[in-house]
């Protein structure tokens, strides 16, 4: 059996990553990050022909409203991640587990990168952004604009076009000022909690008195933080991403992104720790044994999410209603299709199989390729959610003229979600400086280090 | 007693508790024996590596079971909708894109295949049920559901001796050691 760690082998102040060993790395995601980002924004506001989007179609407006897409996209996939982090750290507090007490930290410092990432959310907040993801809100200021006099859903039902009247039943929630609301929600409400939670846990760093207070503090707050997090992942997605198509409806789609966020959270989880103890750290804290768990917690959202997602699929399949079946109909269109059926086999069936085995999971070598190729195919899977909406949808905004897909649309994609990245590694590693790497002074890091399995 | 040539069965020495049970597990299985097994009241954490017990192979009888019913379920539910009976329903094809309709019976038949391999693998493999264990001789033994720790190497291990075993059992601290025999007919 292996050394048994005890308190000497935990240094007195903890472990701190040191800035000098990643500042290179801080220094290039924080400026492919920054330029990105704000030239987005300027290219997003001021690009391309907002004046009349009616109008013979041009390709500069094409292009911005491509580049739109690309952006949600890109967010979005950096928001699950950052999301899951979140989910991982209250479930971890709330379920009073000791297993994880070594690696709590980094799911810590991922959750709180969420808060930040308002930053790269602020295009959504303006029309000349909104006017190509969310035609729900063109179509609701117009009617409110042409009927002052009406309420919203009554000046919907007067709209020339029959497909605002099924806006008219949703005006209860989807109308701009309470979109605006909920979007502030999101970000303010679980960012401060998310903030609060690892408060406690970092003042444990250095309490004088290293007691169970903030253990337990962290254990009682995580409660209705788990609570704020379910509502803001679920609406998040149904904001950003389900209100893409007003006229879709699928309750199961909160909890399909929900999935996919806790599975390739645990995957970055994974790769921080693995890459940390390549550096050096980590390494009298974290064994074979918690990445044996943290690749079950892997496998186990591998087989939830095929659940979760096959659910979604056979019901609207089978029940053949068409405001449901638009999704799955759009999604299998031509070359669509082949991305649809990639998601079955890579997405589930590839990393089941080869996580079935216990083995694999104790590997570090092994797990950073599957953990990288599970991310990748959960960009994959968020491209599949947002980007078939984006041909049809930007070419109804410009000249009528719904295609199934933009040429050429493929580099915005690459530029957004290398910017996003860039931009989200950025905070990450800044979060991961800030504080010692794990928390040393918590009264179950030795059972943590010691963990058997 | 009675006069009967009787088999024996091995030898079996008492532990005072968990720890030296696994320290004199240990020892055991560096002197290289292999039929032979601990006895606890309760699980012992880590005795399997004490032991040198080797991975079972189980899984792989599992793998190959759920394999087998998964491919059951697709011929099952593919030659009967697609070949010879097709139901119509809501005018959804009866071609190869009905698979999603098969997929809770692919589910549920792997699920079942593997269930089933894992109850009769694992009773296969551990021997069970069976009638009676020659251990049950032992009068001591009973204690074992109780508070004490046993260690039985059997006499069909190769490097089983009368007198080199009962030495090694003694020198690596049991106590009471007893030489079980088969009383059963």
């Amino acid at each position: 059996m292996a050394h048994q760690v005890t308190s000497k082998d935990i240094p007195n102040n903890g472990e701190h990553l040191e800035k000098s060993k990643i500042a290179k790395l801080q220094l290039i995601t924080g400026v492919i990050g920054g330029i990105g980002l704000i030239a987005s924004i300027i290219y997003l506001f001021v690009g391309g022909g907002v004046e009349d989007p009616k109008t013979e179609a041009h390709e500069s407006s094409v292009a911005h409203g491509s580049y739109a897409f690309s952006w949600l996209f890109a967010v979005f996939f950096v928001l699950t991640l950052a999301l899951g982090g979140c989910f991982w750290t209250f479930l971890h507090n709330l379920s009073n587990s000791g297993w994880g007490t070594s690696v709590r930290r980094m799911m810590e410092n991922l959750g709180f990168v969420f808060p930040f990432l308002i930053v790269f959310c602020i295009p959504f907040l303006f029309p000349q952004v909104q006017q190509y993801l969310w035609e729900w809100m063109t179509s609701y200021n117009a009617a409110t604009a042409a009927h002052p006099d009406m309420d919203a859903s009554k000046a919907l039902m007067h709209s020339a076009n029959a497909h605002d009247h099924l806006l008219a039943a949703k005006t209860f929630y989807l109308n701009p000022g309470f979109w605006i609301l909920r979007f502030f929600f999101y970000f303010i409400g679980l960012g401060f909690f998310i903030f609060l939670v690892r408060k406690f846990s970092i003042a444990q760093d250095t309490d004088k008195k290293p007691g169970t207070k903030n253990l337990f503090a962290a254990r009682k707050h995580s409660s209705w933080s788990m609570i704020i997090f379910a509502v803001t992942l679920t609406f998040l997605a149904l904001d950003l991403v389900m209100a893409l198509d007003y006229s879709w409806f699928s309750t199961m789609f909160g909890v399909y992104v929900f999935a996919g966020s806790a599975l390739n959270s645990m995957a970055v989880l994974i790769l921080t720790g693995i890459l940390l103890q390549k550096a050096g750290y980590l390494n009298k804290v974290v064994t074979q044994e918690h990445y044996h768990i943290m690749g079950k917690l892997c496998f186990a959202f591998t087989v939830f999410w095929a659940y979760v997602s096959f659910s979604q699929y056979f019901l609207i399949w089978y029940a053949n209603i068409t405001e449901e079946t638009r999704y799955f109909l759009l999604r299998n269109t031509e070359n669509w299709n082949l991305v649809s059926l990639s998601l079955v086999f890579m997405h589930f069936a590839l990393p089941f199989l080869v996580l079935l085995r216990s083995d694999v999971k104790k590997k570090p070598n092994f797990m950073i390729g599957l953990c990288c190729f599970i991310l990748f195919m959960h960009a994959v899977d968020v491209y599949h959610m947002v980007i078939p909406e984006r041909g049809p949808s930007v070419g109804l905004v410009v000249g009528h003229h719904p295609k199934l897909w933009i040429d050429g649309s493929f580099l915005g994609d690459v530029i957004a979600l290398v910017t996003a990245i860039s931009g989200f590694l950025f905070l990450y590693l800044r979060n991961l400086t800030s504080v010692a790497l794990y928390p040393h002074r918590d009264p179950r890091i030795l059972e943590s280090a010691n963990l058997h399995n | 007693m009675s006069t009967k040539v009787r088999r024996v069965y091995g030898y079996l020495a008492e532990f005072k508790n968990a720890s030296q049970l696994y320290k004199a597990a240990e020892k055991v299985r560096d002197a290289g024996f292999k039929k032979w097994d601990c006895y606890s009241p309760y699980p012992v954490h880590g005795l399997d590596d004490a032991m040198g017990v080797k991975r079972s192979i189980l899984p792989y009888f599992v793998f190959i079971g759920g394999l087998t019913g998964f491919i059951t379920a697709i011929t099952l539910a593919y030659t009967t909708q697609v070949g010879l009976y097709p139901t119509v329903v809501q005018g959804k094809p009866a071609n190869i894109f009905t698979t999603a309709a098969f997929f809770p019976v692919m589910f549920e038949l792997t699920i079942l295949f593997s269930g089933f391999t894992v109850l009769f693998g694992l009773l296969a493999l551990i021997g069970l049920p069976r009638w009676n264990h020659p251990i049950f001789a032992s009068k001591q033994f009973a204690r074992v559901t109780d508070d004490k720790f046993f260690i039985a190497i059997e006499a069909r291990d190769a490097k089983f001796s009368a007198e080199g075993t009962k030495a090694l059992l003694d020198e690596i601290g049991g106590d009471n050691i007893e030489l079980v025999e088969d009383d059963s007919e």
